[in-house]
C-alpha cells in the first residue's frame, strides 16, 4: 500500500511537470563568438525559463556584436528583439526602446507628447544627462557593434543641437511664466 | 431684423477661418520663428552693433598695447616708480574712454538687443515651448529625410571667432535665404541668437554698472592704479562679444562626409 502511493505520487509530479516549460539546468551561459549562434543560443535559454536574465544576456550579446562588428549586426538584434517580444519576455515598447537606444539616430530620452515648456524643461538637465548616457550606447551600438559612424556622428550632432535648443526654449519658458 | 447671424453663416465663416488659418504659413514654422519683424530686429542689431565696433577698436587696441606694455615692463606691484605710475595712469584714462564710448552706444545697443531678444524669445516659446513636444523638435531637428546629410546647415554655432555685426549679418542673411527651406537648422539659429542676446544684455548691464562705478571713482579722483582684475574682465567681455575673440569656442563637430550605405529599416525603428 505505502509503494503504491510513493507510485502514485511519482507519477502525479513527473506528469505535471510534463505539461511546464522546460528549465535550463543554470541560466548561466558563455554564449558563442559568432552573433547569430549567440542569439540562438541565448533565445534558447530565454525559452527555458531564464528570462529574468533578459538583459544580462543582451550586454553579453552586445559585446559578441562589438567583437564581430558588422553592419548587419543592426537588424539581427532587431530581428532578435522582434522574437523576443513576439514571444512575451518583454513588451513591444521595452523592444523599441532598447533597439533605439543602440541603433538608431533619434533618442529615446528626448520623446514624450506633451509641449516642451511642460515636459521637457522642469527637468532639463536631466533630459541632457540621460541623452548623454544614450549616446554612449549608441556609440557602442551604433560605431562599435554596426560600424555605422554616419549615423553615430549625426547622433552626436542631434544631441549638441538638441542642448542649445532646449537650453533656449527652456530659458524663454521660464521667462514667460515670470511675466 | 434680427442682428444674429443665421447657423449656416456661421458655420460657413468657421470654415473660411479653419482654411485660413491652417494654409496660411505654407512653409511651416520657418516663418513663424522668424517672421519679418524679427529679421528687421537682427538686421539692425547688426547696424548697431557695427557702429558700436568701429568707435570702440580703436580704443581697445591701444588699450591692448598699454596692458602689455605695463606688463612687459614688470610693473605688477610697482606703485612707486614713476614710469610705471605713467603707463598705469594712461590706461586707466583709456578705460575710461573705452567706458565713455560704449556709455554712448550702449542704450541703443541695449534696445536692439532687447527688442531682437524680446521677440526671438516669444517666439521660442510660443513655437518650440508650447506648439512642439519633445519627439517633434527632436524629428525636426533631425529633419525629415533623416538620413540625408544636409547641406543647408548653417556653418556658424556658438559664439566663435566672428565679430558681432558680423555674426547678424551671417545670421540675417541665413534666415532671410532660407525662410521657405527647411525648418530643422533655423530652431538652432534661433536659439544660438537667442543666447547671444541673453550674453550681450548681461554683458550691457555689467558694463553699464561698470561705468557707474568708474565715473564715481573719478568723481572722487581717484587713480585707478593698474587695471584691476574686474577692468579686465570687462575689457575681455567686450572683445569676445564685440570682436568675437573667444577663448572658449563651443564648436560643433560636423559629421564625415561618409557614403550613406543603403540603411536597414527596423521595424523597431522610431
Amino acid at each position: 500500500m505505502k509503494s503504491l502511493i510513493i507510485a502514485l505520487g511519482t507519477l502525479i509530479v513527473l506528469g505535471g511537470c510534463a505539461n511546464q516549460t522546460p528549465v535550463a539546468t543554470s541560466c548561466n551561459i558563455d554564449v558563442s563568438n559568432k552573433l547569430v549562434s549567440a542569439i540562438h543560443e541565448v533565445e534558447e535559454r530565454l525559452a527555458s525559463g531564464c528570462a529574468y536574465h533578459f538583459d544580462a544576456y543582451f550586454q553579453q550579446l552586445m559585446k559578441v556584436a562589438e567583437e564581430n562588428a558588422a553592419p548587419e549586426n543592426k537588424q539581427l538584434f532587431s530581428e532578435h528583439l522582434v522574437r523576443v517580444s513576439d514571444a512575451g519576455l518583454i513588451n513591444k515598447r521595452q523592444a523599441k526602446a532598447l533597439y533605439n537606444r543602440y541603433f538608431n539616430v533619434k533618442f529615446v530620452s528626448f520623446t514624450g507628447d506633451y509641449n516642451t515648456c511642460s515636459q521637457a524643461c522642469p527637468v532639463h538637465s536631466e533630459v541632457v544627462s540621460n541623452m548623454r548616457h544614450e549616446l554612449k550606447d549608441k556609440e557602442r551600438g551604433l560605431m562599435h557593434a554596426s560600424l555605422d559612424q554616419g549615423s553615430y556622428y549625426r547622433a552626436d550632432h542631434l544631441l549638441k543641437e538638441a542642448q542649445l535648443v532646449l537650453e533656449a526654449t527652456c530659458r524663454a519658458c521660464a521667462n514667460g511664466d515670470q511675466n | 431684423m434680427s442682428l444674429l447671424p443665421n447657423p449656416q453663416s456661421v458655420i460657413a465663416c468657421a470654415i473660411l477661418l479653419f482654411a485660413s488659418t491652417a494654409f496660411a504659413s505654407p512653409s511651416g514654422p520657418v516663418v513663424r520663428l522668424f517672421p519679418t519683424t524679427v529679421l528687421e530686429d537682427i538686421r539692425e542689431t547688426s547696424q548697431v552693433a557695427e557702429e558700436m565696433e568701429n568707435n570702440l577698436q580703436e580704443i581697445i587696441h591701444r588699450l591692448d598695447m598699454q596692458r602689455e606694455m605695463h606688463q612687459e615692463s614688470l610693473c605688477q606691484g610697482a606703485d612707486s616708480d614713476q614710469g610705471c605710475a605713467r603707463i598705469a595712469k594712461q590706461l586707466g584714462d583709456t578705460y575710461l574712454e573705452m567706458l565713455n564710448a560704449m556709455s554712448e552706444r550702449l542704450p541703443e545697443m541695449e534696445r536692439a538687443v532687447t527688442n531682437t531678444r524680446q521677440s526671438l524669445e516669444k517666439r521660442l516659446r510660443s513655437e518650440l515651448g508650447h506648439r512642439t513636444t519633445p519627439t517633434t523638435l527632436q524629428n525636426s531637428l533631425l529633419g525629415e529625410a533623416a538620413s540625408t546629410v544636409s547641406t543647408t546647415k548653417p556653418e556658424l554655432r556658438g559664439r566663435s571667432g566672428v565679430r558681432l555685426s558680423n555674426r547678424f549679418k551671417q545670421y540675417y542673411n541665413l534666415v532671410a535665404a532660407h525662410r521657405e527651406g527647411p525648418a530643422k537648422s533655423l530652431a538652432v539659429v534661433a536659439a544660438d541668437i537667442y543666447l547671444d542676446m541673453e550674453e550681450a544684455a548681461q554683458l550691457i548691464a555689467a558694463t553699464q554698472e561698470e561705468i557707474g562705478r568708474a565715473t564715481l571713482m573719478g568723481q572722487l579722483n581717484q587713480s585707478f592704479g593698474a587695471i584691476t582684475p574686474e577692468m579686465a574682465n570687462v575689457v575681455e567681455g567686450v572683445k569676445e562679444i564685440l570682436f568675437g575673440e573667444s577663448s572658449e569656442i563651443i564648436a560643433i563637430p560636423s559629421s564625415p562626409t561618409l557614403a550613406s550605405q543603403t540603411e536597414y529599416v527596423s521595424p523597431l525603428d522610431m
